[in-house]
């Protein structure tokens, strides 16, 4: 009936990803407690409201008549036997705990999440980057558009794994990349110089998500990290659309304003490029030092600019 | 070869004329339409589309089945809604409601011998929402079931798996003829001997996404008086109103009618198929194509076409649509000198898309158990060119002993269905 129809539709003022809105309507099912929490840790990044948010969250999914069960329960209460939530009610629960907390979570990583405790942990330490019991950090595409200043189309690196000093990532050859229209005619090749950007760029994300004990643990400001240098490069096979580049990055030294990472580059496991130093110049945030200037042009060798 | 005789012997329907027999039995009788205002297209001024025949007493505009909700004896579980579309709610209602009509039990209805097949577009709305939603914050921040909701096999995958079917399932997709279709091979299955039992289960949604495409096309009628917006037939005739709904029909053989004890509605004797293979959008103006599928189903029914006493019309109410069947009767029948009664109940249901064939098989069953002939409501001025048809304005208090059921579909798909007294 007409006058019973609520306009609920979302075809107008769609709310952006990561806003205070989006934050809304994802729990809206949820109880206010719940969302007061999921803004407050926004804002805070206090990880005691986790478990509140967290239990907030499932509580939704869960049956009425096994809400007391989830509620007393503890840490010990499993999704699946205890409050038979399915496949599906964890794969929605999982959604809204990434948006609330912003982070991530690869379906691997979902699969050891059996019970109340082990979420709260996994994501304990997944937002204070302890990673305690588990030691790397894995960012889909979406995370890592978002934080590297590289864009489309010059973005060589759909998915990122971090440890604290090392990187592992991948980018996929579609062939749609315009540059192979040219490079080469009627012969699409990969060109070695941007498997060299490629590794740069994991290496500028290692650099803006990991704080470093030789910084001070303060934060590279995105917009300010440039390629300075490679040396030692050598390739060893052709790379053509349909391969997805395994790239790896590991820091061999830092020190305002340079960092010197190792770069490799495999394909099917198959070793294709080794770079012996990929050199970034970098600007800390808040910090007044012009990398171009007097302190670090001495430092910076080979390439300049991006 | 010998070919087992089918029968319909349940019905569910979720309409714009009512949700239960009565109900539905009541509007044919008093010619009441189901249209009523739509308060997003009031909402929106690029909107000209004044009527919809729309479902009473649901609620699936949002794209949030669990903002939904659904009269109060029908029970549909969490788990199984979310990877339902609007129009899904619709028909899973109509299930529950044929299942209980013709007393199936469990086992009757899971079984290697009973199939089911569906009809519908899927669910624009919900297809619209996940894409922009997928667009917006990646795939990883949207539904797991947002495809089995979407698309247009979304009655199937839901109905099966829900429903525990084990015969044959399908989905048809011939726009307007696609449950006419799916009623004829599910026909041909229980005739043939592959199944003793089939469903059939054809819905729309009914709503901002599903509709207005069609005014795009200047298919439906912008009409301000209900009465002149749907008026088959008439001079006036403009265009459609649009309908949202849920339908399902039970087929049986005779012999599960009669293991079962159960009353059909009606025998389902025949149908018959072709194509006009004339334009994307508009029917041959000659009817080319329905009268061979009209020819056809009576050759099939193993009937002569002088037996046929009631035409259930595909008339929508468009001008070219209506005079192209208009002439494919008179081609067929009235040339040779027959009269059936001729209505198109879409002047009170409105037209249901992929819905409607099944719809009118639902009308046709009611109708012959019920002991009436639907009059074709609203019209004022008959069109000339369907003067020698004799179309029924009142509904009559007898009932057909053979009827046709028509339907016309986008590309010129044709489908007439043919059903008996029993």
């Amino acid at each position: 009936m007409s006058d019973q129809t609520t306009t609920t539709r979302e075809t107008v003022a769609e709310p952006a990803r990561g806003s205070d809105e989006l934050l809304k309507e994802t729990l809206k099912r949820c109880s206010s407690g719940t969302l007061g929490a999921a803004l407050e840790f926004r804002r805070t990044g206090d990880v005691s409201l986790v478990p509140k948010i967290v239990l907030g969250i499932i509580e939704r999914s869960v049956e009425p008549d096994l809400v007391d069960q989830l509620r007393n329960g503890g840490d010990s209460i499993r999704f699946i036997e205890d409050l038979q939530i399915d496949s599906i009610d964890m794969i929605e629960t999982v959604m809204m705990v990434e948006e609330a907390m912003g982070i991530s979570i690869k379906n691997e990583e979902l699969i050891e999440l059996r019970t109340i405790g082990d979420m709260n942990t996994f994501i304990h330490e997944k937002i204070s980057g302890m990673g305690t019991s588990k030691k790397t950090q894995f960012f889909p595409f979406e995370e890592v558009a978002a934080i590297l200043p590289h864009q489309n189309p010059f973005l060589f690196l759909h998915e990122a794994t971090l440890d604290d000093r090392s990187a592992t990532g991948k980018y996929k050859i579609s062939g749609d990349e315009d540059f192979l229209e040219g490079h080469f005619k009627g012969n699409p090749v990969f060109p070695a110089s941007l498997m060299l950007e490629a590794l740069g760029q994991l290496a500028v994300f290692l650099l803006l998500k990991k704080p470093l004990d030789e910084l001070g643990r303060e934060r590279v400001d995105a917009a300010d990290v440039y390629f300075t240098g490679a040396d030692g490069v050598r390739c060893y096979k052709i790379c053509k659309p349909g391969d997805t580049l395994e790239l790896s990055v590991s820091l061999k030294r830092v020190r305002d304003p340079i960092a010197v990472f190792s770069g490799q580059v495999h394909v099917n496991g198959e070793k294709t490029a080794l770079v012996d130093e990929v050199t970034l110049a970098f600007r800390l945030e808040g910090s007044e030092k012009k990398i171009n200037g007097e302190n670090g042009a001495a430092e910076i060798s080979g390439l300049n600019g991006n | 070869m010998e070919r087992n005789r089918v029968y319909v012997s349940g019905v569910g329907i979720i309409s714009s004329i009512g949700n239960d027999r009565e109900s539905v039995l009541q509007s044919l009788r008093s010619l009441q339409h189901g249209f009523s205002s739509y308060q997003p297209f009031e909402d929106d001024d690029l909107a000209e589309v004044q009527f919809v025949g729309l479902v009473k007493e649901f609620d699936v505009e949002s794209s949030d089945y669990e903002d939904w909700s659904f009269p109060s004896p029908y029970k549909i579980r969490r788990e199984t809604l979310r990877g339902l579309g609007p129009h899904g709610v619709y028909c899973y209602c109509a299930m529950q409601q044929a299942i209980q009509d013709c007393h199936l039990t469990e086992e009757e209805i899971s079984n290697p011998d009973t199939g089911i097949y569906t009809s519908s577009a899927g669910s624009p709305m919900m297809l619209t929402y996940n894409v922009n939603r997928m667009r917006r914050l990646g795939p990883m921040r949207c539904s797991p079931t947002g495809i089995v909701s979407s698309i247009s096999g979304t009655l199937s995958f839901n109905l099966v798996a829900n429903f525990k079917i084990q015969g044959s399932s399908c989905g048809f997709s011939s726009a307007c003829a696609s449950s006419g279709h799916a009623l004829g091979y599910a026909f041909d299955d229980i005739a043939q001997g592959r199944q003793k039992r089939m469903f059939v289960v054809a819905g729309e949604d009914a709503n901002y996404e599903s509709i207005l495409p069609f005014a795009g096309m200047r298919a439906l009628s912008l009409e301000g008086d209900p009465e002149r917006a749907s008026c088959p037939f008439d001079t006036a005739r403009n265009g459609f109103v649009s309908a949202g709904g849920g339908i399902a029909l039970v087929l049986e053989s005779e012999d599960e009618v009669n293991r079962r004890g159960v009353e059909p509605y009606a025998e389902f004797i025949g149908w018959g198929q072709a194509s006009d293979g004339h334009n994307v959008a508009i029917s041959h103006p000659e009817g080319y194509g329905l009268a061979r599928a009209m020819k056809l189903a009576v050759a099939n029914s193993e009937i002569d076409a002088g037996e046929i006493d009631y035409i259930n019309a595909h008339a929508t109410s468009t001008i070219i649509g209506d005079s192209s069947e208009g002439k494919a009767i008179i081609d067929v029948f009235d040339s040779q000198g027959l009269k059936p009664k001729i209505s198109s109940t879409k002047a009170i249901t409105g037209h249901g898309l992929s819905l409607a064939s099944a719809l009118e098989a639902a009308i046709v069953s009611l109708s012959i158990q019920a002991g009436i002939t639907p009059g074709s409501a609203h019209i004022r001025n008959l069109d000339p060119i369907f003067e020698p048809l004799n179309i029924i304005r009142e509904t009559e208090s007898e009932s057909p002993s053979v009827a046709m059921s028509n339907s016309s579909g986008f590309g010129g798909a044709n489908v007439s269905l043919v059903f008996r007294r029993p």
